[in-house]
């Protein structure tokens, strides 16, 4: 594989509250290649959505980044300035969000929000970047961009609007894409039109995609690879393929199976009991032990080293081949 | 058609989505009504579990709503055991009706009062239908109700925000089956909750009516969810009907072009590799439907009679479909 | 199947100890400020409540002033007199129990008209949101035309028709009441449409949906459901609204409709105390007035805190 476009190592992402740190996201690492789509699963809370935004420097405060580094195409951005960032944001890295119509500012013509962008970015005359930007909209599969340019964003309907959006964020050539729940707010025909899409720039741009969802489905549709999150923490990463047909993790192929089929039938689904626990009550040792149908006395005391599984990584002690089989 | 327990007989309801009288009288223009449920009729069989599937704006929810009584239809009538709902000669048997028919909610966040504790949430219906008559039994019967959704008597103590997601909603669960009733509609139950939890609120549904035999009306944009969980399936598209089926027909050869294009655009989590169709266009503004069928600016399968048209629904066996490509033999068999 | 507890609290707590562990106590002790203007308001509470008791003076007794005493200048002035601190007005009466007592009848007009509009309020914004339709359509117009003219003007002439027909021997014992209703009347459109508001949201909530539909009546749905959720706005424009009633009241006071010489609040002081300004004796209307700005400012301080408190968003 050629050198990850993006790298992080050990984030730790924190939120000082009154009650003590809570730690949100506790040492995640992962690599993102050019021209991957990375899927990063995980239910509410596990901490996927403040990955992408430590990631692009967006952290609400009091969030703060408390550990590890994250290298973008070489470099290190995780301590940039904020004028420095600025200038990795939007042009190499940028964002799409899961409410299209909070992405727009609703008084602006779409042309114009487009045209502004290009020009931040990319230093070409006026006329030229209004050019671009109908090239643009032709791209994400708007009917008619040259009419459609100078239309204001309530006049679109949700789907029209998220692909606006994901113009806005190609608008600067990006490099690597955070999709935070693109098509959460979408319905299942719509989805299907945006899943296409994304695949169909990340093939023709080879640009890099970091697809943060809750949804199985759209991950095995468009991910490369998939990380699994649980309680801010990574259970599992590994090729979609791989994950989708044989998950190592407990908390993986409990996922997997609790999702009802379309197929086959199945009178109970198979379910995890409990919850994710909360950022305030986490468990010692591997934070899905509670839940776990196969843990260990170990798993209750020691936080899990991660195995490399067939072609996954997974954090789980029940990989560890030196520990002594009983 | 045997033992039905619901029949929902051209239901119609409108909403004013007019302006102001003074912006009407100013701007001169007319009253605007919005067609959320248009004409539909299906029966629910006791025991069963109907699902109604669409996607946003389909008129699902509204459906759901009328049926409980929370709304008004515009016209038509239901009919539960027999008993019009709307007759005011009924209103006797109105209130006995009333304990028998529940409603379990979609957001678990909103649906208890946040001021009340889990005890007096659960007994509240307990007490205004007079179903125990002393504290110690009801909170006796409270206890036992926490216990049937797989939560402990302890939490009744507690309050709604010291539980999560999927806790909130047995606790919606229980509150339901408080007054002993044996028709639930469940609006979209578990789409607020993640993937793991649903599974268990599932299947928890899923004991409940085998334990006391009850029948749901299961309203769900999800069509794995609807799958698990349906018997029969009325799939819904801008207010009308569009196709119902026995569930497991109607995800192995379904008729109406779009429950075609729905299962379609379902992500392929299996990666099997199946081929996507590309689907085409996106919901029209329900306000000014488009004309005949509603359908047809989308359909693969489209004509002349469908732009003009409205197609009637025309059950073959067990199964009803609105269209008319389908009725002149238009569209082939799905592969 | 149960899932497992997420908080190792137990269920059995009491009120008090939910109160010293809650958000709102805590971001109280977080703020200096808004300790400081609580520890302010609640000593004006406790004057105004024990004036009678605490006050050197009766500045109501006719009887106990001395008219030699009269335009006696703050006790650090050269003629000033160390047992009339603040000095005194033109009829001998002691500022400092004058203020005092003051205070007392401002906070009583305060909260008593606050108590009326936040109750007229509550009830027509729980009327015009849950029943909806022509009665809310009417009782909203009418707020709007009330919203028209500045509450002053408002509460002038509410002030000013109630007294002319009350017969004029009575007016200086209904003069409290007739002004608080006036300015009561003055501001009950604000706790309206709030509440209002608020029950337009709550109403559509599945837990309000969920009484409806064991056939609670619309009644009890809003007595027990809907009020007591809505209630967290109205107690921070309550607030606000008791420093507005206090101006208000000073203001009407000032120009002489309000509270009568004999019994005089904040405002009449400052106003009895401008005829002097012009002629050195400063004190009489200076030291009201700044009593009047302090309680004024630390009640709004209180209400801007508990805002931000009540607030999720901006926590």
């Amino acid at each position: 594989m050629s050198a990850p476009i993006l790298s992080v190592k050990n984030l730790v992402v924190e939120f000082p509250t009154r009650r003590g740190i809570l730690t949100a996201v506790d040492e995640i690492s992962f690599d993102i290649a050019a021209g991957e789509v990375l899927g990063v699963v995980g239910e509410s809370g596990a901490g996927k959505s403040l990955t992408g935004a430590a990631i692009i420097g967006l952290l609400e405060p009091p969030g703060r980044v408390a550990g590890g580094e994250i290298v973008f195409d070489g470099r290190r951005i995780d301590n940039l300035s904020e004028e420095q960032l600025r200038s990795v944001r939007g042009s190499r890295i940028a964002m799409i969000f899961q409410d299209p119509l909070t992405s727009l500012n609703p008084l602006y013509r779409i042309g114009e929000q487009l045209i502004e962008t290009i020009l931040t970015h990319i230093d070409m005359s006026p006329s030229d970047a209004r050019k671009r930007a109908i090239s643009l909209l032709d791209e994400v599969g708007i009917p008619a961009p040259e009419t459609r340019i100078d239309a204001y964003p309530h006049q679109f309907s949700g789907g029209m609007r998220q692909r606006v959006v994901i113009a806005l964020a190609l608008a600067g050539e990006p490099d690597l894409v955070i999709a935070d729940e693109p098509t959460t707010a979408l319905d299942v025909s719509v989805q299907a039109q945006i899943i296409q899409l994304l695949k169909r720039l990340c093939h023709e741009r080879g640009m890099a995609i970091m697809l943060i969802t809750h949804d199985m489905g759209v991950i095995a549709e468009t991910a490369d690879r998939v990380a699994v999150l649980y309680a801010g923490r990574i259970a599992e990463v590994g090729t979609t393929r791989e994950l989708v047909h044989n998950p190592q993790h407990p908390y993986t192929s409990g996922l997997m199976s609790s999702i009802p089929s379309m197929d086959g039938d199945s009178d109970r689904l198979v379910q995890i009991p409990g919850s994710m626990p909360r950022l305030t009550a986490i468990p010692d040792g591997c934070a899905f032990h509670p839940r776990c149908s196969r843990s260990l006395e170990r798993c209750h005391l020691e936080r899990p080293d991660e195995f490399t599984v067939n072609q996954s990584r997974v954090a789980c002690w029940l990989y560890d081949k030196d520990a002594p089989h009983d | 058609m045997t033992d039905a327990m619901v029949q929902v007989d051209s239901l119609t309801r409108l909403f004013d989505v007019s302006k102001p009288w003074l912006n009407r009288v100013i701007e001169r223009e007319d009253r605007r009504f919005l067609r959320a449920v248009d004409d539909v009729s299906f029966d629910i069989r006791r025991g069963e579990t109907f699902a109604l599937v669409g996607e946003s704006g389909s008129g699902k929810s509204t459906v759901a709503k009328m049926v409980v009584g929370l709304l008004q239809p515009t016209k038509g009538d239901i009919r539960i055991d027999g008993v019009n709902l709307a007759d005011p000669a009924q209103s006797e048997s109105m209130r006995a009706m009333r304990r028998r028919i529940q409603m379990i909610f979609q957001d678990p966040f909103a649906s208890l009062n946040p001021r009340w504790r889990v005890d007096r949430i659960i007994s509240e219906p307990i007490q205004a239908f007079g179903l125990e008559s002393d504290d110690r039994a009801i909170s006796k019967r409270v206890a036992e109700l926490l216990t049937l959704v797989g939560m402990s008597g302890d939490d009744g103590r507690k309050f709604p925000h010291e539980f999560s997601g999927g806790q909130r909603q047995r606790i919606c669960i229980a509150r339901a089956l408080a007054s002993r009733p044996d028709f639930i509609v469940c609006d979209e139950p578990t789409s607020a909750l993640d993937v793991s939890v649903q599974a268990q609120i599932l299947n928890l549904m899923r004991d409940l009516q085998q334990e006391f035999g009850l029948t749901y009306l299961f309203i769900s944009h999800d069509l794995s969810v609807v799958r698990h969980m349906a018997s029969r399936i009325g799939v819904m598209y801008l207010g009308r009907i569009v196709e119902v089926a026995e569930s497991k027909a109607l995800f192995k050869q379904p008729s109406h072009p779009y429950t075609r294009m729905l299962f379609d655009a379902v992500p392929d989590l299996k990666m099997s590799g199946r081929p996507h169709q590309s689907v085409e266009g996106e919901i029209p503004n329900p306000i000014s439907p488009p004309s005949g069928c509603t359908f047809h600016p989308r359909c693969p399968h489209v004509n002349e009679r469908c732009r003009t048209e409205i197609p009637e629904a025309i059950a073959s066996g067990d199964v009803i479909v609105a269209c008319h490509a389908h009725q002149e033999g238009r569209i082939g068999k799905k592969l | 199947m149960s899932e497992t507890p997420l908080t190792p609290r137990a269920g059995e707590q009491n009120a008090l100890l939910r109160f010293l562990d809650s958000d709102i106590l805590y971001s109280f002790r977080q703020s200096k400020l808004t300790m400081l203007a609580a520890a302010v308001t609640a000593s004006y509470f406790l004057i105004a409540l024990f004036s009678p008791w605490i006050a050197p003076q009766n500045p109501f007794d006719l009887a106990g002033l001395n008219l030699l005493d009269s335009l006696t200048p703050p006790s650090w002035h050269p003629d000033g007199v160390p047992e009339f601190p603040l000095g005194t007005d033109d009829q001998g009466r002691d500022m400092l129990s004058a203020i005092m007592y003051g205070s007392r009848i401002s906070l009583a007009v305060g909260f008593a008209s606050v108590a009326f509009a936040a109750t007229l309020g509550i009830s027509l914004g729980l009327i015009s949101g849950y029943v909806g339709g022509a009665v809310d359509t009417v009782i909203m117009r009418i707020a709007d035309i009330q919203l028209t003219f500045p509450s002053i003007l408002i509460a002038l002439l509410i002030d000013g028709t109630v007294s002319g027909l009350l017969p004029s021997v009575a007016r200086e014992d209904t003069a409290f009441w007739v002004l608080t209703f006036s300015i009561g009347l003055s501001f009950w459109v604000q706790y309206a449409r709030t509440v209002r508001s608020s029950v337009l949201v709550e109403k559509d909530r599945e837990y309000v949906q969920a009484a409806r539909l064991i056939g609670l009546k619309p009644l009890t749905i809003m007595a027990r459901h809907v009020l007591p959720n809505v209630l967290g706005p109205v107690l921070v424009i309550a607030t606000i609204n008791l420093a507005l009633a206090v101006i208000t009241e000073a203001t009407l006071s000032f120009l002489g409709v309000g509270i009568p010489v004999t019994q005089p609040s904040l405002g009449t002081l400052i106003r009895i105390g401008n005829n002097f300004l012009f002629s050195g004796e400063w004190w009489i209307t200076i030291f009201p007035g700044v009593a009047l700005a302090i309680l004024v400012l630390s009640v709004n301080l209180l209400g801007d805190w508990l805002r931000d408190a009540l607030n999720p968003k901006l926590r």
